[in-house]
């Protein structure tokens, strides 16, 4: 490959999971350098997470947009990932302004990657600038060489690939051999031409023996990464991962993970079974409990969705018995796979493939375009990750534009085929349209946000009426918040969780708060106030995860039966102790549990502040759509006429109800609303924040982010 | 006097059976079906701590009575990713 640059460097020791370097990469002038972070960096910004938090707040600026050249990429593990004696280490996260949000997101990802990073002696990589020509940047710990290559050309369908793509780079800069000390991110030409693109990490698994790929999904970090003309990212180092972190108290490090590992060793099996389902067998608990989105979430259960279930893939699709971890030393084994897929469908028809998944995600993605074919669901999923689009974005988008068609906001004219819930054909056409860039898939690849204006300017002159008000009745299931679409979860049940997707600072992602069987089926959080302190509570823990390296499902779906016996089970604090350990014993830390969720509550707060910077960090910007409180129309009340009658008997005084359907329909969304705006008020005073959702100057000061940006950031707002 | 119990997800399939009638009588408590299950399937380990229990869709203590027709979900914590 042509060197464009080149520099050589002396890789730094990992001490205590910290090697306090980042590697910084302007494409602009083909800089490459490296940062030393000073001693306390790491103590106020803990990593991953925190790490891109801060960068992005010192160096873009409230006009920084997800195609400038100051946008930063970020890519950080934290001091936790990359220990295979403990479970769920091999996360990183995907940071910069989004294209969809504005502001700042992050998306978790599992694989080798971060964890190769810091071997190769960083902590975090950050690249700024826009590239002439497209590049690709390999860092190579054992050459200590780090280079900016331009992108290799193989053929014309391998190119535009991501996974095509990235397995031939991984073979062809390690001499034709895959390797397991190598990993790379990469992104393919959907990540272009929409702003839904994510960024793929490949990995080498050596038992499938086979380039593996997870996901870095949500928010278009992959279209940010394409934007810079950055085609791909290789690391590679061979040190030992064994003890790759060299903990300061190396047996605390092992005794936690050995704790943790015995927990889900004999609880998994007999709980959700992640080890041999996935995450796949969520779709039928969700749809027991009509949280299963169907037809742009205007329904929680189908009558179909047995079709997708986990017991189908388990049956028919997924390799069996192999331990399926994207990283080493993970008992839980969750990222799933299906081998020898024959494509039936768009430009690859007739080629065999992996599917690295399908998580649970993907699978409701489908469901919420009214389709339950389980063979398209693993095409979906392979066509997404190879183009790079974020599955959920992509389903949820075109669930939209379905429902607008159904509701004679559009014909098929304007979109040009039928677009219609449960039209397989049109859903594969819009996929591959998207992916290039290409006729209605130039409007469908904006995302929901863009979409919604771009339907009510079509809409409003042909009926003569405003395009406020069009856009007033498509707010109403237009299912985004801050631009971001909603995760794949139906909340008109779950007052917390309707709480738990506006209050998330990224947009509705459910990795800051998910609360729905808490709240919904367990009923454990029942008053406004529990829901308030559990939506405070859980982001912050949450957070931490993302800032550490860690993966947050051993902890939260494997429930320890010691956690029966704490005042608040759901919060698994008989695990978390193992985790508290890991940190002190991998850093020599003395930390509490209340000292990490303090540390998160300084992220949360900087995070809160990129928001504002960026215009959307006010009470408005944590509007949920009227579909996330309740049901809009009348079909999606009769559909469950019983629990929303129910609900209104009890939430008034079990006075009459008013005779007719529409006015309880009408009566429903005007208590949801309010019952929203009340829990709004609560936790922002749980968390520092003025009733319109501007953290109080103290709060700022109080965690030591009270900078010059800050301060006239907070005087703007008049806090 | 019946009840009806379900399983799903891995449960179901462990046990091939989703739904399972058990008789009863005024002093079966929802302990009493889980042992039910238990001793059906052997093969469902249904541990106190690690699983969940709803009586006709509302969560549910162990020491309940069971009515006639009383529909029982043994469900596991499910924490979200």
């Amino acid at each position: 490959m042509k060197i464009l640059q080149q520099i050589k460097y002396q890789p730094a020791k990992v001490v205590g999971g910290y090697t306090d370097r980042i590697l910084r990469v302007n494409l602009n002038t083909r800089k490459i350098s490296i940062q030393e972070l000073p001693p306390d960096f790491k103590d106020k910004y803990t990593g991953g997470r925190g790490y891109a938090l801060k960068l992005i707040w010192d160096e873009t600026k409230q006009e920084t947009r997800y195609d400038s050249p100051d946008n930063l990429l970020v890519m950080s593990n934290g001091p936790l990932g990359n220990e295979p004696g403990f479970p769920g280490t091999g996360k990183f996260i995907v940071g910069a302004i989004s294209p969809l949000t504005d502001t700042f997101i992050d998306s978790n990802v599992g694989g080798h990657f971060g964890p190769l990073l810091k071997l190769a002696g960083f902590d975090a990589l950050a690249v700024s600038g826009i590239s002439r020509e497209e590049v690709v940047i390999l860092i190579d710990g054992d050459e200590e060489s780090i280079s900016i290559t331009a992108a290799p050309a193989y053929d014309s369908k391998t190119d535009k690939g991501a996974l095509s793509f990235g397995q031939k780079l991984l073979k062809d800069i390690n001499a034709g051999e895959y390797s397991d000390s190598l990993a790379a991110v990469v992104a393919g030409e959907g990540a272009l031409h929409s702003r839904f693109g994510i960024v793929n990490s490949l990995f080498f698994d050596r038992r499938r023996n086979r380039i593996r790929a997870k996901q870095a999904g949500r928010g278009g970090t992959g279209t940010v990464m394409r934007k810079k003309g950055l085609r791909g990212i290789v690391v590679k180092s061979s040190l030992p991962k064994a003890n790759g972190n060299n903990a300061i108290d190396k047996e605390l490090v092992r005794q936690a993970g050995a704790k943790l590992k015995d927990v889900i060793t004999r609880c998994d099996p007999a709980q959700l079974n992640l080890e041999a389902w996935g995450t796949t067998g969520l779709s039928e608990y969700m749809n027991k409990f009509h949280i299963f989105p169907i037809n742009n979430y205007q329904y929680g259960q189908s009558p179909e969705a047995p079709k997708l279930f986990g017991s189908v893939f388990l049956d028919k699709y997924f390799s069996k018995k192999l331990p399926d971890g994207c990283y080493y030393g993970c008992n839980l084994a969750c990222a799933k796979g299906v081998e020898n897929v024959v494509l039936t469908r768009g430009p690859m028809k007739g080629t065999t493939v992996s599917v690295d998944g399908p998580e649970y995600e993907t699978v409701a993605a489908v469901s919420n375009m009214g389709i339950f074919d389980p063979q398209f669901v693993l095409e979906y999923n392979w066509y997404c990750d190879e183009y790079s689009l974020d599955t959920i974005s992509m389903g949820v988008t075109t669930g939209f534009f379905m429902e607008c068609l159904e509701r004679g906001f559009l014909n098929a004219d304007d979109i040009g085929y039928d677009l219609t819930f449960g039209n397989i054909n049109a859903v594969d056409r819009l996929l591959h349209e998207i992916a290039k860039g290409e006729g209605f898939g130039r409007v469908a690849g904006q995302g929901v946000a863009r979409g919604k204006k771009w339907v009510a300017d079509k809409y409003a002159p042909r009926n003569n009426v405003s395009v406020d008000k069009v856009l007033a009745e498509l707010n109403k299931f237009g299912m985004e918040v801050k631009g971001l679409e909603f995760s794949m979860y139906v909340t008109k049940e779950s007052l917390a969780q309707q709480g738990g997707y506006g209050f998330a600072l990224k947009g509705p992602q459910h990795d800051e708060a998910w609360l729905i069987f808490i709240d919904q089926v367990h009923k454990e959080i029942p008053s406004l106030e529990q829901k308030a302190s559990a939506l405070k509570w859980f982001p912050l823990i949450r957070t931490w995860f993302n800032a550490t390296g860690l993966c947050k499902l051993p902890w939260i779906d494997v429930r320890n039966p010691e956690a029966a016996g704490t005042p608040e089970p759901a919060k698994n604090t008989p695990t978390l102790a193992y985790y508290v350990d890991y940190l002190n014993g991998t850093t020599g830390s003395h930390k509490s549990l209340q000292d990490i969720l303090d540390d998160s509550e300084r992220l949360q707060l900087l995070q809160k502040m990129i928001n504002l910077r960026q215009g959307k960090g006010t009470r408005a910007s944590d509007l949920i759509p009227l579909r996330a409180m309740g049901p809009v129309y009348l079909n999606e009340y009769q559909s469950r006429s019983e629990y929303y009658d129910g609900w209104l008997q009890e939430n008034s005084g079990n006075s009459n109800l008013p005779e007719s359907t529409e006015q309880r329909l009408n009566l429903l969304i005007e208590k949801r609303e309010k019952a929203y705006q009340q829990l709004c008020d609560i936790v922002y005073e749980k968390k520092g924040y003025t009733s319109e959702g501007i953290p109080k100057r103290e709060t700022v000061i109080n965690f030591d982010l009270m900078d010059e940006q800050a301060s006239q950031l907070l005087d703007k707002f008049g806090e | 006097m019946v009840v009806l119990i379900e399983l799903f997800g891995m449960q179901r399939e462990i046990a091939k059976i989703g739904k399972v009638k058990m008789p009863i009588t005024e002093k079966t408590l929802v302990r009493d079906a889980l042992e039910y299950v238990r001793n059906r399937y052997p093969a469902l380990t249904l541990d106190e701590a690690s699983i969940l229990t709803t009586v006709n869709h509302e969560l549910s203590p162990l020491d309940r009575p069971l009515k006639a027709n009383d529909t029982i979900c043994i469900l596991p914590h499910i924490g979200g990713g």
